[in-house]
Formats: structure tokens, sequence, C-alpha cells
């Protein structure tokens, strides 16, 4: 399962972050690595980004992008 | 360091780096007061910023590196920020020390990049901002522990109120004498990480390992028995329903403010402007200097300042809005529509800007920090029907386009063939967009990965800053040129000139008239027109008109436009058309007063330019040289419109595009695409137009 699919308002923890190139280490380097507990806040109008809160900040981040984030069952 | 010869000592050389929405900027203003250097780094367009203060008698010089959240170069920001940190960027001092501006709401990112800077080796001293805000939040931070365990000390300061301004720089000049040593904390969590992380992850991963470990029992966290206001705001903003009409409310209140109340400040511009000409012309006498003066120089220089008002409202507002994190919001909801044709959430402010006017929405588009896509917002922002084609539209769909009724009673024609030529910009910009993206600009998707800063309370020492800034750096640097290309325009309009040609152009002109006048019928509903322009010739007032158009086609840019009719033609256009089109490259709205000298009317009161009727009826009345076939029909009417619509004829837009991507390449591809893409438009337009209109 991917933070993409976690229902808005639900807490999920981080497991893995897929991919070796500059987008994951961007997601890895604002905070989304392994353990880390997030927040699904929203979602833009359209399928738009996805709001997220973690490490006492929110963090807005495409849902191909969420895609890549695998969450802990 | 290296002491200069004078004796003097040297100046410690000092880089501040930082997040993005830290206040690093309100820290560089409250160290350093207004920087000593602004400029672009070689090669690339990211800003650099040098100031100079002096602390305890040591001069310090202060470079502010781009906000960003981590030293592994992905971006240009991030390059150029490990660049000057490691020396290697010529032209710029190695820094001696590193301020690291952390936000103390957000401790365990901003540490990210602060434990990376301390890893680099150079003497640092962590900046804690906004600690008033995490109070208020009910985190608390002990400050000398952190101090302790990080190896580096940790100043607090408020800099809008220049608290703790005093200490910081003490602890700058205390880790200078006696370095920190580097904290050794990553190596042990390195070697905890699990092998099965990809290796590029595993710093990362560390990295927080180790900021955990490092904050537990600094920072307490005691969330406030009721809520803070920011936060309170900030759900309001979020909400799904309230959020989204409070975004397009704003958003409306922006554009027409930039639209409508920029419009007095700029009339009354342009008035003094005029006055200033009226002065001057009554100082010179009549002749080649008083024009140069009045019309090139002076009136160059009117067509760069009407544009501040425009720059100054619209940075206040985007200064406002990023002072609050609203833009950020802004960007989150936009960025699905944009993402369809290859731009990206952040280009929305830039693109709507430019309904106003391409140059601060150009120039706004410097809040995004991906390369590609700020150069291809900055491509297509000019495609956005600005202000200035405004009275084109106005004036061609009044005098031209017939006021009927379409379907309902209230929706006229006209209006929707004015709604259409929007539509048209907006449509080949997206178009536009969409191919550049699938083809020059071609490359791996680009993240949107942006950090929704919580709502605060613009400061507007910064704000004030922003908009002093922009309006600065456009009147020196577009200025000068924009004053430049005026006086070349003006020169080809102006010369060369024969004062024989000319009389002898308005007899011809006088005899073609009489003998036109002979040959209509008494009840053609023409004769008046050519009465009355025959009669004109024989006042003081339309004698000096008649003599001007005449000047005008004898000159320069006049035999260019004859050089360009078989270009036009195709359009529907006469070598008059062509001329004003040539004449218009410095600003589009020039083309209504190039129209009127061309077509012997005389300068036109801009005021008047909407009404226009003097110019509407000579503009009806034009003909074909020596026919009776009139020039502007509606489908010439559409043609113009529309090439306007999409022309690229505004020399301070293109001078603007050079300034911000640093390179001459991108003006001359825009004005290439533009012109080339109204043409083809222009032409489908008129000949389809006659098709179906015959």
């Amino acid at each position: 399962m991917s933070l993409e699919q976690v229902a808005i308002g639900s807490v999920a923890r981080v497991a893995n972050v897929s991919g070796s190139d500059s987008t994951s280490l961007r997601l890895l380097e604002m905070g989304l690595t392994p353990g880390v507990n997030v927040r699904v806040v929203g979602t833009a109008p359209l399928g738009g980004p996805l709001e997220l809160e973690l490490r006492g900040y929110r963090l807005s981040i495409r849902r191909h992008e969420a895609a890549r984030v695998a969450i802990a069952k | 360091m290296s002491p200069p010869p004078d004796g003097t000592p040297a100046a410690i050389v000092v880089a501040l780096v930082g997040n993005p929405n830290t206040g690093k900027s309100t820290l560089f203003s409250a160290l350093a007061g207004i920087p000593t250097r602004i400029g672009n780094y070689p090669g690339v367009t990211v800003e650099e910023k040098i100031g100079r203060f002096t602390h305890r008698g040591q001069t310090i010089e202060l470079i502010d590196l781009p906000g960003t959240y981590s030293l592994a170069p992905k971006s240009p920001d991030e390059q150029v920020a490990v660049d000057v940190l490691r020396g290697r960027l010529p032209g710029v001092p190695t820094p001696d020390c590193v301020v690291v501006v952390a936000d103390a709401t957000n401790l365990e990112r901003n540490l990210y990049l602060a434990t990376q800077a301390l890893d680099l080796g150079l003497p640092t001293v962590i900046a804690l901002t906004l600690s008033d805000v995490a109070a208020q939040k009910g985190i608390t931070i002990d400050v000398m522990e952190l101090g302790r365990r990080l190896g580096c000390p940790v100043v607090r300061v408020v800099a809008p109120t220049r608290t703790g301004i005093e200490a910081l720089g003490d602890a700058l000049l205390a880790v200078m004498k006696s370095p920190a040593v580097p904290p050794q904390g990553l190596g042990t969590h390195l070697a905890a990480v699990e092998a099965r992380h990809e290796p590029a992850a595993r710093e990362a991963i560390a990295r927080y390992a180790w900021i955990e470990e490092l904050l537990t029992g600094v920072v307490q966290r005691q969330p406030p028995a009721r809520r803070p206001l920011g936060e309170r705001i900030d759900d309001l903003l979020t909400h799904r329903v309230w959020g989204t009409l409070v975004f397009a409310a704003t958003m409306l209140t922006m554009f027409s403010s930039i639209f409508w109340l920029a419009t007095p400040l700029m009339d009354g511009i342009s008035a003094g402007m005029d006055a200033v000409s009226g002065w001057v012309e009554g100082l010179l006498p009549e002749g080649a200097i008083r024009s140069l003066v009045v019309d090139g120089v002076l009136a160059g220089v009117g067509g760069v300042v009407v544009f501040v008002p425009q720059i100054a409202m619209l940075f206040l507002f985007v200064a406002i809005l990023e002072g609050c994190g609203y833009l950020s919001r802004a960007a989150f909801l936009m960025d699905r529509l944009l993402c369809g044709v290859g731009l990206g959430g952040k280009s929305f402010i830039p693109l709507l800007s430019s309904f106003a006017c391409a140059i601060p929405g150009i120039m706004a588009a410097r809040t995004i920090e991906n390369p590609r896509d700020r150069l291809l917002t900055i491509l297509v922002a000019p495609l956005m029907s600005c202000s200035a084609r405004l009275p084109v539209y106005l004036l061609l769909c009044g005098a031209f386009v017939p006021n009927i009724a379409v379907g309902v009673s209230w929706v006229r024609l006209p209006a929707l063939v004015l709604a259409g030529m929007y539509a048209v910009g907006v449509v080949t910009a997206a178009l536009v967009a969409l191919v550049l993206s699938r083809t020059i600009f071609r490359g791996p998707p680009q993240p949107f990965v942006m950090e929704l800063p919580g709502w605060r309370w613009p400061r507007w020492e910064v704000v004030l800053e922003r908009v002093r800034e922009a309006v600065w750096s456009f009147l020196q640097n577009a200025g000068t040129l924009i004053v430049a290309v005026s006086i070349v325009i003006w020169a080809m309009a102006s010369y060369p000139r024969s004062e024989p040609a000319i009389d002898a152009e308005v007899a011809t002109h006088r005899t073609m008239l009489t003998t036109r006048l002979a040959s209509l019928p008494p009840d053609d509903p023409d004769r008046a027109d050519v009465a009355e322009e025959l009669a004109s010739l024989d006042t003081g007032d339309g004698l000096a008109v008649a003599r001007r158009g005449a000047a005008q086609r004898q000159s320069l840019l006049g035999r260019m436009g004859r050089l360009v009719e078989p270009l036009v033609r195709p359009l529907g256009w006469d070598w008059r058309l062509g001329c004003a089109a040539i004449a218009s490259f410095p600003a589009r709205e020039v083309v209504l007063g190039t129209l009127a000298v061309i077509y012997n009317l005389g300068d036109i009161d801009p005021g008047e330019e909407e009404g226009g009727t003097a110019l509407v009826r000579r503009l009806r009345a034009a003909t074909w040289d020596g026919t009776n076939r009139k020039v502007f029909t509606l489908p010439v009417a559409l043609s113009i419109m529309v090439f306007f619509a999409l022309c690229a004829q505004c020399a301070s837009t293109l001078v603007v595009i050079g300034r911000e991507t640093n390179s001459w390449l991108w003006p001359v591809v825009t004005f290439t695409y533009m012109t080339v893409l109204a043409w083809l438009a222009a032409f489908a337009t008129y000949q389809i137009g006659t098709l179906l209109l015959g």
C-alpha cells in the first residue's frame, strides 16, 4: 500500500521510498524517511496534490510522487 | 582571509544558508541592511546578494545563499550554495564562516541542512528564528543543550525587532577565534541503516535518525490550551469549500487591483510625462534636438515609468501572499490544472499577473525554483492578453464588429469577439507549453515537493523591501534598454527627412483628393469625409498633420512598411498597417498613435483612445492606395486583433526576458515564435474570414 491510497485525515507510518533518482532523494530529505508518521491532511481539487503533515510541518506532493512512498501495515 | 595591504583588518566572509520560509531575508536585512551587490551568479539565474556590516570594529561581508533544503546538489540553487560554501565559484569570496538559519517551529527538518553545513567543517553559528511563533505553538527548545550537542553556538534571533542580532555577531567573532569541533553523529547512524535501502537514500535516513536523537530532550511540545490564531486561520484556508472560495476571492481581488487600481496611477504618470514634454517643448527650439528629446528620450522614459505602478502593485500582493505563506497554497490548488499542459502550480501567479502586464508576470516567475518550469512560464507569459492590448481590441471591436445580439439580447457580438481574443491567448499559451514540454523541454518529470508554510502575519519591512527591489531592478536594468530601443524607433520614424519631398507629397495628396471629390456622385457617403479631409489641408493644424504623415511615410520606417508589404498582404493589410506593426515594436499601444499619424490624423490623445471617434472615422474611410477599396473590413480587423493578441510587439517584455533568463537567446526565441504564430493565425483569420463573409 502507498501513501497515495491513505484516506484523508488518517495517519500512516512510512516503510520505504522506492527509486534512487532526485525525486526520491528530495522526498527523503523533506523527512519522509522510514518510520516517520504522516497525516494526510487533504487534497487539492480535481485530483491535485496531497497535503501531508509530518515532523511538525506541512508538505505537498503530487499523487504519482505519493505512490512511491510505501506504507507500513 | 589575508590582510589587505593598507593594514586595516581583513573582512570576514560569512555565508548565510537556510531553508526557504525561515526568515533568512529578514535576518540578512537586520544584519547588513541594504545589500551592496545584487545580481546573478556567473552563468546561472540564481540571485546573488552580498551585504557588508561592521561588528565591534570587524568588517563582515555577508553572502546570502539561495534558500535550500539540502546541500546535495540537485537544483541550480543547491549547486550554487554548495559551490559558494566550498569556494568553487569564481568571483565570489570563499566563506570563512557559516550562519545557518533554522526555523524553531520546525527544527527537525531545518537541522537537516544545518547538520550538512556542519559537516563541511567551517566555523558555524546557528541562528534560531521564529522562536516567538514556536512559543505560541507550545514548542520549547533548550538552546544551550542543543548547542552543546551540535558543538556550535545556537543564538535565538527575532530579526524584525533586532533581538539577538548583537549576540549573533558576538557568536560569529567567537567561533572565528576558536572553531567548533564538528559533531560526529552521522557515521554511527549510517552504519545502522538497513542494507535494503538504496545507497542514495542512506544518508537521508541516517541524518534524520541522528537529528531525532539530537532533539530528544531538547525540544518539548506542550499543545496550548487554545489553538493559536494562525492555526485557526490555516484551518479555514485549507478547508475544501471555504479555502477554495477564499482562494478565488483573493485572486479576483489581486487581478482586478493590478488591472484597475494601477490605471489611475498610470494615467497620472502619463499626464505628468506629457506635462514634462510640453515644458521641454517650450524650452527648446523646434528641430531635430527637440524631436529627439521629446519623441525619443522622454517618450522612452515615459514608456518605462508607466509600468512602475503595475509592478509595484503586483509585488505588493505577491510579497504579502508570500509573507503569510499563501503563495504556496495557490500553487497547491492550481497544480493539477497547469500540470495538464506541462507547467506546474507555481506558474499560476506569474501567468495570472501577465493578464495585467507580462513584465511583472515574468518577474514573478522568480518564485518558481524549478529552472525548466520557470523558463517555460516566462516563454508563454507574453501570450496572456495584457492591458496594453485592450485599447487595440476595444477600438477595432467597437469600429468594425457589428453590434448585434448573439442568442440573447444582452450578449453582443463585439463583447464576444473581445472575450475571444483573451481566449486566443490562453489557448495558444496552453498549446505552446504543451508542445515545448513534450519536445525541447522534454525530460524526467519534475517533482512537485513543496512546503506549505503555516499562516503567518507578513512583516511589512519585508513586503516593502520586495516591492522596492522589484521596482528598482526594473528601472535600473530594463529601463536603460527600453529607452535605447525607443530612440532607435524614433530615429527610424524621423529620418531621412526632405522638406521638398514632403511638400510634393502633400501637393499630390491634395490633387488626388480634389480629383476624387469631383469623381464621386453627389449622394456617395464618402463625399463628406473626402471634403472634410480636403478642407483640413487649408488649416494650419491640418497641414501640419498632413506634413507629419508625409514625413513618416518617407522615413526609414515608412520605407520598411512598403518593404514588408508582400509579407502583410496575405493578412489583408496594406503597407501602412505593416508600418504600424513595425513601429509598435517598443509597445503595442503605440500602434494606435502610429495608425493615426500614418493615416494623417495627428497624434490622438491617449485618453480618447477607447472612444477614438475621429480615428475610427478616418480608419473606416481609409482605402487602398489609388482605389476606392476599403482597407478596414471585418476580416482585416479580426486579422489585426489576432496578430496583436499573439505577437511579441513589446520591447520591454523582451528586455525583461533577457534579464531574467540571463541570456539573449530567449528573447530572440520568444520574438521569433510569437511573430511566426501571430502571422500564421492572422493569415488563417483573414483567409477564413474572407471566405465566410465574402
